[in-house]
């Protein structure tokens, strides 16, 4: 599929380090980084930092748009003076001289900031990656090879149904290594190469524009993406044929069925927010208090797996160099854990978080999942766009399926408000036709217990995290 | 900037010798400095700064584009022939050739919107002060409130624009915000409220409108009143937008779907221009200025491609008379371009984008459009919004208040609304002759953020609102 490639490129590519050389580059940065942060009176100090390169290339108004080459490098700098904080982070890094201006001003707003007695960083030790980041499948495409790919995907639409526009889209391909090295001991360091690809966009018959829909995938292995190109253009192209002739809802309030991209906005992505500990220690969480309780349904089991392949946000490490590690997060409906950096762990006085520091170089770690799954990690058969649809509409008989949702989920009180897109009318356990200005209102947590069934498989929501279909009492649904 | 004693005499230096076809060199510094506090603790006092050159070629028909963070004329050379090399690979496959880059008034000179200086030079010191205290305002807000947080950060930018027809401009400007947010607490029931204020200028604009404790003040009210109030009924009803809520309306219904290209592939606003879309009552514009108001959070003088931005009208007395363009999207259309060409930093291409979206001001007092609501709701305080191609739109809100016979009853949860963006435009039937910009904080998603505003008066129309049955 490749074509030859022009001396550019080949010029481009030939200054690529070897996965393990711009792993080892990166640890010398941190590591001078935080050398720098103690000469300038930091106590403790954690650099994190990441370099990256790719070629992404643009889908829109139904055509290639534009190639993009893309390099970028930069690094994060965490340090703490007197149980005060301050960080600096740059792309301008590339000299000691950088460094140790970068270190002196992390330095200068740690000592303007008031003291906290709970910050600091927890100590840590070398880890090695996983065999799939230690020496990345996919690490040298051309550009070339990606515009192939690219214009192939758009010329699988147009042979899908003339009447879809794509509006935007891409096909990605990304390479790069990160590293995370403190002053106490955390030394971890990994890269990753994957390729991507997504659409948006609707379908135009004659004068009637239909909803849009966008679908994306995710692949850390370049063999056989053309096949998962053909099955993202099969899904996309079928969803937004099926906006077109919208009809007209009925207002209700009772079960509605959740596609698995709206059970991932209703449900999981409120929760997971809940389940941060700071949050939980801050006080603005609906989940505080309810370690060992049942939250959700008993056939709710949501898994955060870092170890999955699969799994875009796979990693063995956390932010903070802490290991990442498979968490069950709520079991069979009983929430099982908080998440936690080095932050909530030491206002808690634990002596480790969990691994979910989550950023990069750019900010300070924040705290979240990896790579969620919930449900049975048996994902759907290839081509088995409906699967969870044909599974249970027949037990919803008579009412809304919410294909995605697009509206407000309040994280706190978990009340939702919102539209629903993509959605389908059922009648008798079938789908009637498309809906159009029909909202839906409740609440994320009670929706939780209310889940009458999840289907018996999962899809994988663009390589972010694997989610069944949703049958979910108690919403109301107001139809325009 | 450090790096180079003048940034446009580096990217011109570069361009010698490259400038075949067109070249767009855009050097762009971005600093950010960002305090956050939640229930009086430090989260994070940082800075950061990432600085670069983007390269755009348009080549055999197609654009290419590349970066480099290093400020040299040998990398900036180099990332020139990577995005020739780009751009050629994908011709091949390209099955309609982009038209070329309309004519436009290029910037040539230095542009600088006030406030820059004014926040560079502002002490850490303050801005720590100003955060923790307005965290611990909001905090003693209530007895119910249990937590709160405050967050700050400033958008320090400068950029040199030069292409290969003819841009020399340089720009700086600032964009701050606060955002202030509470929590409160009855048995097992959680509430928050929020308030949150951006601008393009220094802290004499930020705080125009309303204090920092001011914001505290209502974050905290919100959050306790929400604990006592109702839920909406759902259903289409007649409503009165808060100017927040109209820049919402303007920028999701409407902005959107005009950006022009959206309208190439297709959206709701391709082929209708020339036509009433709208109650004449209606006059909605973007523009690169401030206009009726200083400030506005997406002001920009020149474009990323180096044009010189104005005020922009999409509706006028209810007529679509015009979309927002960049240089490809006018040359399409055979029209001048517009000024909407942004990108976010200097690794990011400029795409359509909206600036400072609004709403004309009209003839009617507050007191009138309410007394015109014989049964529906006063609807403010903006949460997130989107708009689809076919021109339904959502976005949510706050706090709804019950309007009876003309009179505003007790707060209400916020819910979100929706509708047809051209009908609902055509329902309006009532614009206030206040206006005020609202929408400054936070940023619009299209693949890469933006900074924008919106606003407008307040104005009375129908909507669908997705109530509790």
């Amino acid at each position: 599929m490749s074509a030859p490639q022009s001396a550019e490129q080949s010029a481009a590519q030939s200054s690529v380090l070897r996965p393990g050389d711009e792993r080892e580059r990166l640890r010398a940065r941190c590591r001078t980084a935080v050398e720098r942060a103690i000469d300038a009176g930091a106590d403790e100090a954690e650099a994190c930092a990441s370099a990256n390169s790719g070629t992404s290339v643009q889908l829109e108004k139904g055509d290639l748009q534009l190639a993009r080459v893309k390099e970028s490098e930069s690094l994060g700098l965490r340090v703490f003076v007197g149980g005060r904080i301050g960080f600096a982070s740059t792309n301008q890094a590339s000299s000691d001289t950088s460094l140790a201006q970068l270190a002196r001003d992390a330095v200068t707003l740690a000592k303007l900031s008031p003291v906290d007695p709970s910050a600091g960083l927890l100590s840590g030790s070398r880890i090695d990656p996983r065999p799939f980041l230690d020496q990345p499948r996919a690490w040298d495409i051309g550009p070339e090879r990606v515009v192939d790919w690219a214009a192939d995907l758009l010329g699988r639409i147009r042979a899908f149904d003339r009447r879809i526009s794509v509006d935007q889209g891409a096909v990605n391909f990304g390479r790069g290594s990160s590293a995370v090295f403190s002053s106490i001991g955390a030394d971890a360091a990994e890269s990753d190469a994957g390729l991507s690809a997504s659409l948006f966009g609707m379908a135009i018959d004659g004068d009637e524009v239909g909803g849009f829909d966008s679908r994306g995938d995710y692949a850390r292995n370049a063999e056989g993406f053309e096949a998962r190109l053909e099955r993202l253009a099969r899904e996309f192209g079928t969803t937004v044929l099926a906006n077109l002739g919208t009809g007209r809802a009925q207002t209700y309030k009772g079960a509605v069925l959740l596609a698995p991209a709206a059970v991932l906005d209703l449900l999981v992505e409120p929760l997971v927010g809940a389940l941060s500990a700071l949050a939980v220690q801050r006080g603005r969480s609906a989940m505080a208090g309810k370690l060992g309780e049942a939250i959700a349904a008993s056939a709710f089991d949501l898994v955060d797996d870092p170890t999955d392949p699969e799994l875009a946000g796979a990693t063995g490490a956390d932010r903070e160099g802490a290991p990442a590690v498979r968490t069950p997060l709520v079991e069979a409906g009983v929430l099982a854990t908080y998440l936690y950096n080095a932050r909530a762990a030491r206002i808690e006085g634990r002596a480790s978080g969990t691994g979910h520091a989550v950023g990069g170089p750019r900010g300070v770690p924040g705290i979240g999942p990896h790579a969620l799954v919930l449900g049975p990690a048996k994902p759907s058969d290839e081509g088995q766009l409906d699967f969870g649809r044909d599974e249970l509409a027949p037990r919803l008989g008579r009412g809304l399926l919410v294909g995605r949702f697009s509206g407000t989920v309040d994280p706190t009180s978990g009340d939702f408000s919102g539209v629903a897109k993509s959605a389908r009318w059922i009648e008798a356990g079938a789908v009637t036709g498309s809906v159009g200005e029909t909202l839906i209102a409740g609440n994320a947590y009670e929706a939780l217990r209310a889940i009458a069934a999840l289907s018996s498989r999962t899809a994988l929501l663009g390589g972010r995290c694997r989610m069944p279909w949703a049958l979910v009492d108690g919403v109301s649904v107001t139809a325009g | 900037m450090e790096t180079h004693p003048d940034p446009i005499d580096l990217l011109s230096s570069a361009l010698v010798g490259r400038e075949q076809g067109f070249v767009e060199l855009r050097l762009h510094r971005k600093r950010q400095r960002a305090v956050a506090v939640e229930k009086g603790r430090v989260e994070t006092a940082q800075s950061t700064e990432h600085t670069g050159v983007g390269v755009r070629v348009l080549e055999e028909g197609t654009f290419g584009f590349a970066s480099t963070d290093r400020l040299d004329v040998a990398s900036i050379r180099r990332a020139i022939d990577q995005a020739r090399a780009a751009a050629r690979a994908s011709a091949r496959l390209r099955t309609r050739a982009i038209d070329g880059m309309a004519p436009a008034d290029l910037a040539r000179g230095r542009f600088e919107v006030p406030g820059f200086a004014e926040t560079e030079a502002r002490s850490l010191d303050e801005v720590l002060d100003l955060v923790l205290r307005t965290e611990a305002r909001a905090r003693a807000g209530a007895n119910q409130v249990d937590s709160a947080s405050a967050a700050y950060s400033e958008l320090l930018e400068e950029k040199a624009i030069v292409t290969s027809d003819g841009a020399r401009a340089w720009l700086r400007h600032v964009r701050p915000e606060l955002r202030v947010g509470a929590v409160a607490r009855s048995g097992g029931e959680l509430q928050r409220g929020s308030r949150s204020v951006g601008v393009t200028g220094g802290w004499e604009c930020l705080f125009r409108a309303t204090s920092a404790d001011g914001l505290a003040d209502d974050a905290a009210r919100i959050a306790v009143d929400r604990l006592r109030a109702g839920y909406p009924e759902g259903g289409r009803k007649r409503v009165l937008l808060s100017p927040a809520l109209v820049g919402l309306l303007t920028h999701e219904a409407i902005g959107h779907t005009v950006e022009a290209d959206f309208v190439m592939s297709g959206s709701c606003a391709a082929g209708k221009l020339g036509q009433r879309v709208a109650s004449e009552l209606v006059t909605l514009c973007d523009s690169g200025a401030s206009e009726y108001a200083d400030g506005a959070g997406g002001t920009l003088p020149v474009d990323d491609e180096g044009v010189i931005t104005g005020r922009t009208p999409i509706i006028e007395r209810g007529v679509l008379t015009g979309y927002l363009h960049n240089r490809e999207s006018a040359a399409h259309f055979g029209v001048a371009p517009t000024g909407n060409a942004r990108a976010w930093e200097y690794q990011n291409e400029p795409l359509i984008r909206m600036r400072n979206t609004y709403i004309e001001p009209g003839n009617s007092s507050f007191e009138e459009l309410l007394a015109g609501i014989e049964d529906g709701y006063l609807l403010d305080g903006p949460a997130n919004g989107q708009a689809d191609a076919n021109g339904e739109f959502m976005f949510g809100t706050q706090e709804a208040y019950r309007v009876k016979d003309g009179v505003k009853g007790p707060l209400m949860r916020g819910v979100n609304l929706s509708g047809r963006a051209f009908d609902v435009l055509d329902s309006v039937d009532g614009v206030g002759r206040e206006f005020r910009w609202d929408l400054g904080s936070g940023h619009c998603g299209k693949g890469q953020p933006a900074k924008v505003d919106a606003g407008g008066p307040w104005l009375r129309c129908q909507v669908l609102l997705g109530g509790r049955g």
